[in-house]
């Protein structure tokens, strides 16, 4: 991996590999959904989509001929701390995706139909979202974990804030944050580093050296106390899926080797403490688990699982107390040795191809993590204890204000999970948000 | 039995060459090195899947991908995912139609142990009770969670249901829920019997290894297991459909969701690549047509799929649309009429065509970026179609494919009287249906708020 400082204040990280004729680019704007205005929430989702939706002297029909006539991709996510731009092109022609992308950061038309369009389209992908018990699962956790928190904010936005969106408010938006410093691009693939540089430069020399928004100051503030329960009440369902959880440090914390080995020893293996009480024990779900959520700011702690709507009561009351278990007393050395183990001889997979390294320093990047941040974490392991492991417990697992979030038919699923010992409930329609 | 032969060399991508090698037992082992990073892609591929189970019985080779990482004669209950984590690497394993196969990703330097734990586990499960009954349980949560509680997972299974009358691609690989729950003990143990044996798997391995190591570890731990006797498969034909089948269900959701399954031919034809292309350029990308035409220009869905399935016997060119809000599934069925009508009756432009080509080809070098991707790509090849130079060859085939072999698959394959379609409507009281009861021969899930047409 080589990290160079980008052309005009950018931040570049370049992984050549010569294994296939291909090229992976990502294009990270910081700032993303956290940043939306309150009320406007989706607002970075719809400006980055509108952005790709024609760009230069082509409108979006002509702008998706030239990308597909290239059998390439350029592809938005948008997430919490930032927005990517990936691209993938045959080697062939990848200056004539460049070109593409380069007009997408910097002349972006924002045509008023296909604002209008939009608009109309992103209700309906509300709809899969509630059509999808998982996803919806994970938007109400979201929204209910630590209210007024940012990344309690919907990145896609609500009927209500969707109907708030214009196409000027979208169009200022990407001026702002499109700009030289305020980039992190990340080049692998079939290039040498003096050609990822010049696709650099010419993917930043249109655009502002400076100017966007100050990150947004992103604080471990308090949630309310208490364990809550909320029931997301949705016809038909034989199952009741489920999230636990509640906010939790930042990915870069001092305690985040300790919490490491905390996710691996109690939900990220097979082996794992969840996975064997709820899964081999039981029968009870088909996968169960927990992870830290990787952000820039302090972001959730987070378990799921989906069990039979009979045992969901028996299932959340188990996990609390499994919960309370880890966060008095944390991992025994068996499971420190193992889950050491576990990670240290994991990470390789997590570096296996040029574009998963590229794409873990250029994360890395956007959290303001120090270069190599993520894959040196296995070597903090070695001289990690029981006492340390159980130190980062304490600080950081709440046991008693863990929120839980289930999907499921509440008139079949209530009565057990309300004697589950997970807090006052509260009973909501599945499309009421 | 432990003497190897190779059977071929050949190259596949840029760079990496496959050499199959074949032991006296009938196992063969395909390999190809990778030194990219230093893990190792280990891949069991065993020519049994969900269409040699018999009706009634359904969901037994799937069960296997669950019962498969439990106790055997040497590894105690959990012992094999302890073991594979404990050196930071994974395991998994897929069930399909055609195969299943069982993944171990390890570092390098523990590639003795991956052969230690995949020969042990060919011949030497043990299969009692108590584990028996704990895998039912996860997976009817499985079943519960990816089917009755998931639109998509229904339609899939029901296109199925509605599309085959005969053969064994009629039923989900997961199997029937009823079909699950009874599947007993010594049934079980005999089906491992069957099909778990040398000479019906092959060993897929990629990744940075040393090869003469690799064939002396594999031919110690593998060759003195004795092939089995496999069952004689009769050709599972399908009588010709003449009709068009539609079948309509009711289910929680908020607008129509649709999939569409025209008859095709198996991957092994030689116009399943130009029906690749076809699916490419009707739905592939942003410009194709279809996408264009009912999502962008016409508003009708707010998404559109083909997929062609890669099936070993004839299957399904399928197209899956969520219907946006406002309007019903009719809509865009016309306009799907419309789009393939055109396409049946003009040959695509050379850009047209020049592009879908295009994104075939970073489609097929992307899939063999990572060593578990080749390793998929072989193990496919190999055991569904018979040959691991099925994945260059088809890539071959997909460039050489010509517009006027495009009209000429539309023309065949997509018209209306070979067509499948399954409808799921918003259920407008949201009371609890009864479509996923079962049959009485627990072999379609129609349930009474279904409606069945041909």
């Amino acid at each position: 991996m080589t990290a160079l400082a980008g052309p005009r204040g950018s931040r570049l990280h370049v992984e050549p590999s010569g294994d296939a004729p291909l090229v992976w680019i990502d294009i990270a704007i910081t700032g993303g959904a956290a940043l939306d205005p309150i009320g406007i929430e989706g607002l970075h989702r719809h400006a980055a989509l509108l952005a790709r939706r024609g760009a230069g002297l082509r409108n979006r029909a002509a702008f998706d001929d030239a990308l597909d006539g290239l059998g390439a991709a350029l592809e938005i996510s948008v997430g919490r701390d930032s927005v990517v731009l990936s691209g993938l092109a045959l080697t062939r022609n990848l200056d004539a995706l460049v070109e593409l992308a380069a007009d997408v950061l910097a002349q972006p038309r924002f045509d008023q139909d296909e604002h209008e369009r939009l608009l109309r389209e992103t209700p309906q992908v509300l709809d899969e979202v509630r059509d999808d018990d998982s996803a919806l699962a994970t938007r109400w956790f979201d929204y209910r974990c630590a209210p007024g928190h940012p990344y309690g904010r919907t990145a896609l936005g609500t009927e209500s804030s969707l109907a708030r969106i214009t196409r000027e408010d979208a169009a200022a938006l990407w001026r702002a944050e499109a700009v030289c410093d305020n980039l992190v691009l990340g080049i692998a693939g079939d290039v040498d580093v003096a050609r990822a540089m010049a696709i650099a430069a010419r993917l930043t020399e249109r655009l502002p050296a400076t100017g966007a928004p100050p990150p947004l100051a992103l604080t471990r503030e308090p949630a309310p106390p208490g364990r809550r329960l909320v029931v997301v009440d949705k016809a038909e369902r034989t199952q009741a899926q489920l999230r636990f959880g509640h906010l939790g440090p930042r990915w870069g914390d001092p305690d985040t080797a300790a919490l490491l080995v905390v996710e691996a020893a109690f939900g990220g293996m097979f082996s794992s403490r969840l996975m064997q009480e709820i899964r081999v024990k039981r029968g009870w779900s088909y996968g169960a688990g927990c992870a830290i959520r990787r952000s820039r700011g302090p972001h959730w702690i987070e378990m799921w699982m989906a069990t039979a709507i009979d045992v969901a009561g028996p299932a959340t009351a188990l996990t609390l107390d499994l919960y309370a278990d880890l966060a008095a007393k944390g991992v025994t050395a068996d499971e420190l040795d193992f889950a050491r183990a576990y990670l240290v001889g994991a990470m390789p997979f997590h570096l296996a191809t040029a574009r998963q390294r590229m794409q873990l320093a250029v994360r890395d990047e956007t959290f303001g993590l120090p270069v190599g941040f993520t894959a040196g974490l296995p070597g903090q392991l070695g001289t990690l204890t029981v006492e340390d492991v159980a130190g980062a417990c304490r600080r950081n697992l709440r046991p008693d204000d863990v929120v839980t979030v289930a999907v499921t038919t509440a008139e079949v699923a209530a009565e057990g999970l309300a004697a589950a010992g997970a807090g006052p409930i509260t009973v909501v329609a599945h499309d009421a948000y | 039995m432990t003497t190897w032969t190779l059977d071929v060399e050949a190259p596949l991508g840029r760079q990496a060459t496959v050499r199959r090698w074949r032991l006296g037992n009938g196992l063969r082992l395909l390999t190809s090195i990778d030194r990219g990073a230093p893990i190792v892609s280990y891949q069991t591929w065993f020519g049994v899947g969900s269409r040699h189970e018999q009706p009634g019985k359904t969901g037994m080779a799937h069960l296997f991908e669950h019962l498969m990482f439990n106790q055997t004669e040497t590894l105690g209950p959990g012992e094999f995912d302890r073991v594979v984590e404990r050196t930071g690497g994974e395991s998994n394993a897929a069930t399909w139609v055609d195969w299943t196969y069982y993944r171990l990703s390890l570092p390098a330097r523990d590639l003795a142990l991956g052969v230690r734990l995949e020969a042990e586990r060919m011949t030497r499960l043990v299969l009692d009770p108590t584990t028996v009954e704990a895998e039912r349980d996860v997976v009817t949560n499985e079943r519960r969670e990816r089917v009755e509680d998931d639109v998509d997972g229904w339609l899939d299974e029901q296109l199925m249901a509605l599309a085959f009358e005969h053969h064994g691609y009629r039923w989900p690989t997961i199997g029937w829920m009823a079909d699950i729950r009874g599947l007993a003990l010594d049934e079980i143990r005999a089906f491992y019997r069957t099909w778990y044996a040398p000479n019906n798997a092959c060993l897929v391995v990629v990744g940075d290894i040393d090869e003469p190591q690799l064939l002396d570890l594999v031919a110690k731990a593998y060759g003195d297991i004795p092939p089995a006797v496999l069952p004689v498969i009769a050709p599972d034909t399908e009588p010709p459909q003449t009709h068009e089948r539609v079948l309509r269900a009711p289910k929680p959701i908020a607008t129509d969701r649709v999939l569409i399954g025209y008859k095709a031919p198996g991957q092994a034809h030689a116009d399943w690549p130009v029906l690749e292309l076809v699916a490419t350029l009707l739905a592939g990308s942003p410009s194709s047509r279809l996408h264009r035409l009912l999502v962008v220009e016409k508003e009708l869905a707010s998404s559109v799929d083909a997929q062609l399935t890669p099936f070993r016997d004839p299957s399904l060119f399928r197209l899956a649309i969520t219907v946006a809000r406002g309007h019903r599934a009719e809509a865009s069925l016309a306009a799907i009429d419309q789009a393939l009508a055109e396409l049946a009756s003009a040959p695509p432009s050379p850009a047209e065509l020049n592009k879908a080509k295009s994104l075939v080809e970073t489609d097929f070098w992307t899939s063999l970026t990572d060593a578990d991707g080749k390793a998929e790509a072989i193990g496919h090849h190999e055991v569904a179609l018979g040959d691991f130079r099925g994945v260059t060859a088809l890539a071959a085939a997909l460039a050489a494919v010509t517009a006027e072999d495009v009209v000429r698959v539309a023309r065949t394959y997509l018209g209306r009287s070979t067509r499948s379609v399954v409808i799921a409507e918003p259920d407008p009281d949201g009371d609890p249906g009864e479509d996923s009861e079962e049959s009485d021969d627990g072999d379609e899930a129609l349930g009474d708020d279904s409606e069945v047409s041909a």
